[in-house]
């Protein structure tokens, strides 16, 4: 029963982390084409591309001003909605609510489209040309997104809002404040962690969508959208080099976020002064903090990377794996020569016997003919931007190849 | 005349700056974001597909030609029904709810597993490994399947290399890639549904049954799951939703022979240039998803608030 839970949660999270994790090798194998195996050299230079690809640059930013309008609009509905629901009246609450949570379960595609129609609807019923605000991608975009986003930060509000006491606005109410100074010395910081968790969602959420913005973005594209028409054509592994950084920075975040936690936990401990007896070579903050002391050494883990990757070059690597494919290509050859030889002098043995009549010149001529065209096929297999599965086709063509080579040969003798 | 009195109240345990940018902000997100786009959209889906000079003019009438066209094909070809579309609309759903029950079965023993031991550091070390994808880029997700499954991916160079095929396999064209994908992309909205529910049962429960004698099948019939139910259906719910609407995963790992619904729509907006036909598209796949999400629903007797917790 144990082997088996051990085995489960094994698959279970290979499933889940493998992935990730073979995307991010295949990020430093020098192949033009991204794949983890075969393994070629270890390079960095798609970061290199990465940083200079301009698409992708002018994504993030959009992504950026779309995220933070995003935030704002979502997170403001969001606690407004909560906020109704807790008074609204009770018969119409449960209609409320459905329509409030709806645009969770509503397909993205089907509020992209919907976004689309309406203020392209909107925009006519003013008159309006297509430069106008509502039919521009940002405004757009943000709108699609705040529906179901909203969404998700009420539900952080809901959460939130189950544990606070009316007590207290009514208590300040009676002490003369105002509504606007009560929900603000009173409701704002108290909701005020929830406020944050809901703007990193809020944010998270935008920056990843891609159904909604599909749809709706216009002259503005967001990384979401470049990436995916990168994956959908044509693909190299400056790609994987972003989802890379993607890995890192969240699995820094991660930590970051886990070692504070765990700091807090420690100092509201009261067996604090027990385990500060112990005597340890640590320094304080690391103190019984794992998380801490993971995330010290996965910083020092991509310190040691990048300045790796400022010294290291993969030229020399490269040139071996491009000098081995050249002795494989060339053995390859050879290979291919014998066969053509051998069968070639059956043929011409067979010719003989046959014909024995005609002149054997036609012979010569063939294996006159024969190493120009191999050269040909050795000119393509040798270049350096050969595809991935270039050993193996390779061989497949240069024996395809082959035999018409030998028929063309044998066309002319007859 | 109640609304009024409802609205003072209103007014009186917020003030009026308060109370009225409240009911702004809602009034804006429900009217303006959820209701009339989606009505726009329905009444989109009737309307013929006019050139923007035409719209509102006397060939703007009502029509369920865009509806006609899902379900017998072009006008020209009559009385046939409209195979390609159909084919598609169904496999998707059929697909959607294969996925969801991958999910489902992947998920259940994590979330018990999850739900039922004693918290700690080594909980938190799964539940944040639990999260950690989902903060990475949906397509990013996609085409990390696409290394591994493409035909030069790791999974075919490892068969070859052991010998175990002579040939790539194509798991691209088979689907299996786009299975594996989209029951990837939506596993955390499977399990923390569940380990919600699971958690707040009472571990009691479980021991005295077993106590008693129950296998372990039986326990899980009798006790949890009927417990778990909320979770389960709101788990399948979203999963259920969410692949059947999925575009960017078919997008990057279906085949070039399996379309996906939302695909097809996608083209209609986007390269077909007939929105009116995509809206009723979308419309047919919203309606029946929510058909289908309130039969599972009432099958398993869960009320739409339990949806979200």
């Amino acid at each position: 029963m144990r082997f088996a839970l051990g085995a489960y949660l094994l698959i279970f999270f290979a499933y889940l982390l493998g992935p990730l994790l073979i995307m991010s090798i295949s990020a430093l194998n020098s192949k033009s084409f991204p794949s983890a195996s075969p393994w070629e050299c270890l390079t960095f230079e798609w970061f290199a591309v990465l940083a200079q690809d301009e698409r992708i640059l002018n994504g993030i930013k959009n992504s950026f001003i779309i995220g933070i309008g995003t935030v704002i609009l979502s997170v403001s509905m969001g606690m407004a909605g909560s906020l109704v629901l807790t008074q609204v009246w009770p018969r119409l609450r449960s209609t409320y609510y459905t329509i409030i949570i709806a645009p969770i379960l509503v397909p993205g595609v089907v509020l992209g489209i919907s976004t689309l129609v309406f203020w392209d609807r909107v925009n006519r019923f003013f008159g309006l040309g297509n430069d106008s605000v509502f039919s521009d991608g940002l405004f757009l975009t943000i709108m699609g997104q705040s529906t179901f986003i909203a969404s998700y930060c009420m539900l952080v509000f809901v959460a939130r809002l189950q544990r606070f006491d009316p007590g207290l606005t009514e208590a300040a109410l009676d002490l003369g404040a105002s509504h606007v100074q009560a929900f603000r010395k009173i409701m704002l910081p108290f909701l005020r962690p929830a406020i944050a968790s809901a703007a990193v969602l809020a944010f998270l959420a935008s920056f990843e969508n891609y159904n909604t913005t599909t749809f709706t973005f216009g002259q503005y594209p967001t990384l979401t959208i470049e990436l995916a028409q990168k994956v959908r054509y044509g693909i190299n592994p400056s790609i994987s080099a972003l989802a890379f950084l993607i890995v890192a920075l969240t699995i820094f975040a991660a930590l970051v976020n886990e070692a504070f936690r765990r700091r807090r936990e420690i100092r509201s401990d009261k067996d604090l002064t027990a385990a500060a007896q112990k005597p340890s070579l640590l320094p304080g903050f690391l103190r019984g903090n794992i998380p801490a002391i993971v995330l010290v050494l996965f910083s020092f883990g991509v310190i040691t990377v990048f300045y790796t990757a400022q010294t290291y070059s993969p030229e020399i690597c490269k040139a071996e794996v491009k000098a081995e494919k050249k002795i494989e290509t060339d053995r390859k050859i050879k290979e291919i020569q014998e066969k053509l030889k051998a069968q070639q002098k059956s043929k011409k043995q067979e010719q003989e016997n046959i014909k024995a009549s005609k002149k054997k010149s036609g012979g010569a001529f063939g294996s006159v003919f024969a190493p120009s065209n191999l050269e040909e096929t050795t000119g393509t297999t040798s270049e350096p931007e050969t595809k991935a599965p270039a050993k193996k086709k390779n061989n497949a063509f240069g024996n395809v190849f082959a035999p018409t080579n030998l028929e063309e040969t044998t066309g002319t003798t007859e | 005349m109640k609304k009024p009195a409802l609205f003072s109240e209103f007014y009186k345990r917020n003030g009026t700056v308060l109370g009225t940018s409240l009911l702004l902000l809602v009034g804006f997100w429900v009217v303006v974001l959820i209701i009339l786009p989606q009505l726009s959209m329905l009444d989109f889906s009737f309307r013929p597909n006019l050139p923007p000079p035409e719209m509102g003019g006397p060939k703007d009438v009502y029509t369920l030609a865009n509806y006609k066209h899902l379900i017998f094909g072009a006008q020209g070809a009559e009385g046939t029904y409209n195979v390609v579309d159909l084919s598609v609309f169904v496999r998707t759903i059929i697909a959607a709810i294969l996925v969801t029950i991958l999910d489902l079965i992947l998920c259940y023993p994590l979330a018990y597993y999850l739900g039922q031991s004693k918290g700690g550091g080594k909980l938190r070390i799964l539940i944040v490994l639990l999260i950690i994808p989902y903060w990475i880029n949906e397509i990013l997700r996609a085409f990390a399947f696409r290394i591994i499954f493409g035909e030069s991916g790791l999974i075919n160079e490892m068969m070859l290399l052991v010998g175990l095929i002579d040939n790539p396999f194509d798991f691209i064209r088979q689907d299996i890639a786009l299975f594996a994908g989209l029951g990837y992309a939506y596993i955390l909205l499977m399990i923390f549904p569940m380990y919600n529910v699971i958690e707040s049962l009472d571990r009691n429960q479980i021991e005295a049954a077993r106590d008693m004698g129950a296998s372990w099948v039986r326990i899980h019939r009798r006790i949890v799951i009927p417990h778990a139910k909320p979770g389960i259906a709101s788990g399948c719910t979203m999963v259920f939703m969410l692949s059947a609407g999925a575009l960017a995963a078919p997008q990057i790992l279906g085949g070039p022979s399996s379309l996906w619904f939302t695909q097809i729509i996608y083209q209609w907006f986007n390269e077909g240039g007939n929105w009116p036909q995509g809206s009723a598209y979308a419309i047919v796949l919203l309606l029946t998803c929510i058909i289908i999400v309130l039969a599972i629903m009432r099958l398993f007797k869960v009320n739409m608030g339990d949806i979200g917790k």
